[in-house]
């Protein structure tokens, strides 16, 4: 399921979607990861999706991680991105319980990590972004989750 | 009566050698006391290196550890504060700059700038993923602020942490002679790039953050054990000119060292100099087997005359020059490699340490002697005692000779 969710937004990602302009304060690698996140939850939205839920950025050294905790609903099906700047190679985005159970987990593709989660029950989840591989330190990086199309309320 | 000349005889054979023995020891202590005393009304020649000041009492130590606590904290929390208030300016490619102390003219700050941009350019950097802000600290008259002088001697550095991964803050006090070039007041003599050096040397391991982005945990963990003294400049030059290393500090390389100086190096550092492989390794390697731990917020002081604690010589440019050698991609490598910092070395250089170390140092320095050797002149005196001994026994034993 994870796969098919991954080639279906990789290949939504390349279609270019009018994007809000980042902000000028922001280095180039700010605006790059900013400008792919918003493309592809535009991309997702675009096709029936809901509004994003999580919009995170941010900056990690190798071997750093970060992680952040989101309500989701039982029943409806969400996408959870990571996108990270060129310098990164590898980053790993893990969806656990707040006891640190991991449910689901994308450590094969790369720079651009998916999942697609269906929770069972309505609570409190954790995400947790690796930097695995960054070249030169810090990575940029940015997580997004946004309910994918055909969600049930 | 044969049996009484005999015994004369004896008597004077014994006395003749006697008065030659101690116009012998005499001499020679006449030539030792001409070799190694001074010349009457010369003056005491003390160590080069050492400044003799009066012993301090034990309230005055307490009240001086206590005045330096004092100023390193107020240095660090200024610069954290700092670090809060940089205004990035879109415009420049260079370091922030900020000024603590006078109010700089605008055009004064506009030349401060561009200066510092060209010289930014001139390291190969442009827009960086860890930004740098230069904290000038510009010279202020006694009791022209409330409360206690702040530091205005060390050098300091706060590097990036996890509040905040993008920022390196150099702190660079300007004395009299900087404050004045700065204020548009320069010395007649003074030469336009001087200011361009001096923003560079005073980048520090900010420029090394800017170039190569943070290092990973075992290098910094390694660097922070030797308070970065071998990342200290990045420049294609030396700290202050074409060629002026800290080992100029010591002496003049082209010349005998000063033993004295030599002295205060740690063991391993010595061995390097004399091109001693095992030394080399060591001197380079100094902290990397530590797992010291990195303080939040990692804030590394330059005390003055850092250059007499250097493990290495001329430790500033070390990885300066590592980078330039191996090239950007190996050097990159080696920067945020997880592996134990030798072996992550010896990868990008593709030789061993040591090896590289020893070859590298005698670009600047001429190999020292070690171990046991008499001085020239030491020498030549022992041989000349030592013809006079032996010729003086070879007369006394000619006049014992009976025919």
């Amino acid at each position: 399921m994870i796969s098919a969710a991954k080639c279906a937004v990789g290949g939504l990602m390349l279609i270019t979607i009018g994007l809000p302009a980042a902000g000028s304060a922001q280095n180039r690698w700010a605006r790059q990861v900013h400008d792919e996140l918003q493309r592809a939850l535009n991309v997702v939205h675009a096709h029936g999706g809901d509004r994003p839920l999580l919009d995170k950025e941010g900056t990690l050294n190798q071997e750093e991680s970060a992680s952040f905790t989101i309500t989701l609903r039982e029943g409806v099906s969400y996408s959870i991105f990571g996108v990270c700047d060129e310098d990164c190679s590898r980053l790993r985005l893990v969806l656990a319980t707040l006891a640190n159970s991991e449910l689901a987990l994308d450590r094969t593709s790369e720079g651009f990590p998916v999942l697609q989660f269906t929770p069972r029950v309505t609570a409190e989840y954790r995400i947790r972004v690796a930097m695995e591989e960054c070249r030169l330190n810090p990575c940029w990086y940015a997580a997004g989750v946004i309910p994918s199309s055909g969600a049930k309320p | 009566m044969g049996n009484r000349v005999r015994r004369v005889r004896t008597l004077e054979l014994a006395m003749a050698p006697l008065r030659v023995w101690i116009a012998v020891a005499v001499g020679g202590c006449a030539l030792i006391a001409l070799a190694y005393l001074p010349p009457r009304g010369a003056a005491p020649r003390g160590p080069r290196f050492a400044t003799y000041s009066p012993e301090p009492t034990a309230a005055r130590r307490r009240a001086q550890a206590v005045a330096k606590e004092w100023r390193e904290t107020d240095a660090s929390l200024r610069l954290l504060e700092d670090r809060q208030h940089v205004k990035w300016d879109s415009s420049r490619v260079g370091p922030a700059i900020i000024f603590r102390g006078p109010t700089l003219p605008p055009t004064a700050v506009r030349t401060v700038e561009a200066v510092a941009d060209s010289m930014w350019r001139a390291l190969g950097l442009g827009e960086t993923k860890v930004r740098a802000a230069l904290v000038i600290a510009l010279e202020r008259a006694p009791g022209s602020a409330p409360g206690p002088i702040p530091d205005q001697n060390g050098v300091a550095f706060l590097t990036p942490d996890s509040t905040d991964r993008t920022t390196c803050m150099a702190f660079l006090p300007a004395n009299h002679f900087w404050t004045a070039v700065l204020l548009g007041h320069p010395p007649r003599h003074f030469e336009p790039d001087w200011l361009a050096r001096w923003f560079q040397s005073g980048l520090g391991p900010c420029a090394y953050y800017a170039a190569y982005g943070t290092p990973s945990r075992s290098v910094r963990s390694w660097l922070a054990a030797r308070n970065w003294d071998v990342a200290l400049y990045l420049g294609t030059h030396g700290i202050a000119g074409e060629r002026f290393l800290s080992v100029n500090l010591l002496g003049d390389p082209r010349y005998s060292w000063y033993w004295d100086g030599i002295y205060s190096l740690s063991p391993s550092t010595v061995a390097c100099l004399a091109g001693r492989l095992d030394g080399c390794r060591s001197a380079v390697l100094y902290g990397a087997d530590d797992d010291a731990r990195i303080a939040v917020p990692e804030i590394v002081r330059l005390e003055q005359g850092w250059w007499r604690k250097q493990h290495l010589l001329p430790g500033e440019r070390f990885l300066g020059d590592v980078a330039r050698d191996v090239g950007r991609d190996r050097f990159q490598s080696f920067w945020t490699s997880s592996l134990p910092v030798d072996t992550a070395l010896a990868a990008a250089l593709r030789q061993p340490v040591g090896e590289w170390t020893k070859q590298w140092e005698r670009r600047f320095i001429q190999p020292i002697r070690l171990g046991a050797a008499a001085p020239l002149g030491a020498t030549l005196l022992a041989l000349l005692l030592a013809a006079v001994a032996v010729s003086a026994v070879a007369l006394a034993a000619s006049r014992r000779q009976v025919r």
